[in-house]
């Protein structure tokens, strides 16, 4: 079995998209291989990393709006706009 | 941007109502674009309402964060937890996905959070068609779990 093979496996194991007599096979080996177990809880910390560096991504996108509004001239109006909803006393 | 020029003054309008100020109004509504396009990834279907969505969202975590605690605000209508899960030490878990290299990051990032097909991926890539992307993103991978593994000590400490 190539590597990549055993990743899909951990994946379908992980996402509960593996056939009944595929996870009852896949649990099996888990009680025997204790490397493969530590490889199953590595790929779920894994899926946790591509997610956080997805929303970082995402963050910086709505941070450079964010910049792009609050500073460029062309949105001056809408600056001016949000500022005197806060401006009143 | 047309969606943040519609929504955020009216965000701002009630964030200032309740005594707010504007960094925590730009604050709140950049989180609640995260959740809105999260929730638009994850829902097949557009969402009827989108500034309504947005709005609403923007509220709950306004008031979670800075309100204080109102007898109408029932636990279900603040269902949102965005606040303690970017931590300061993101840069070390960027180094650490840096590792993998940015071609399979960038990879990874389409499929699993961005949740792009692997024949768009192929197409995006370069690949020859969804197979050779599938085998690709998994090598990708593995890569990355490989280093969680290495570095399981230093990883822990930021994702616990």
């Amino acid at each position: 079995m190539t590597s990549w093979n055993e990743t899909q496996q951990i994946e379908a194991y992980i996402f509960g998209i593996a056939e009944p007599e595929d996870a009852l096979l896949f649990e099996a080996k888990l009680v025997l291989d204790e490397e493969l177990a530590h490889k199953v809880i590595a790929q779920q910390k894994a899926y946790a990393a591509i997610r956080q560096f997805g929303r970082k991504q995402v963050k910086m996108e709505i941070e450079a709006i964010t910049q792009a509004l609050f500073t460029h001239p062309e949105h001056v109006s809408f600056r001016k706009k949000i500022i005197k909803l806060f401006s009143k006393s | 941007m047309n969606l943040y020029k519609t929504t955020f003054p009216i965000v701002a309008k009630y964030i200032s109502r309740m005594g707010g100020n504007l960094d925590e109004a730009k604050d709140v509504f950049q989180d609640a674009l995260l959740v809105y396009y999260e929730k638009i990834l994850l829902t097949a279907a557009p969402l009827n309402n989108d500034i309504g969505y947005l709005v609403g969202t923007a509220k709950n975590l306004w008031l979670k964060r800075y309100g204080q605690s109102s007898p109408n605000l029932s636990l279900d209508q603040v269902d949102i937890a965005l606040t303690t899960e970017e931590s300061p030490s993101s840069t070390r878990l960027f180094r650490f996905l840096e590792t993998a290299g940015r071609k399979c990051l960038e990879l990874l990032k389409s499929f699993y959070y961005d949740q792009m097909s692997l024949q768009e991926i192929a197409d995006e890539y370069g690949y020859s068609g969804a197979r050779s992307a599938t085998v690709q993103k998994f090598k990708c991978l593995e890569k990355v779990r490989e280093s969680v593994k290495q570095k399981s000590l230093v990883y822990d400490d930021f994702m616990e």
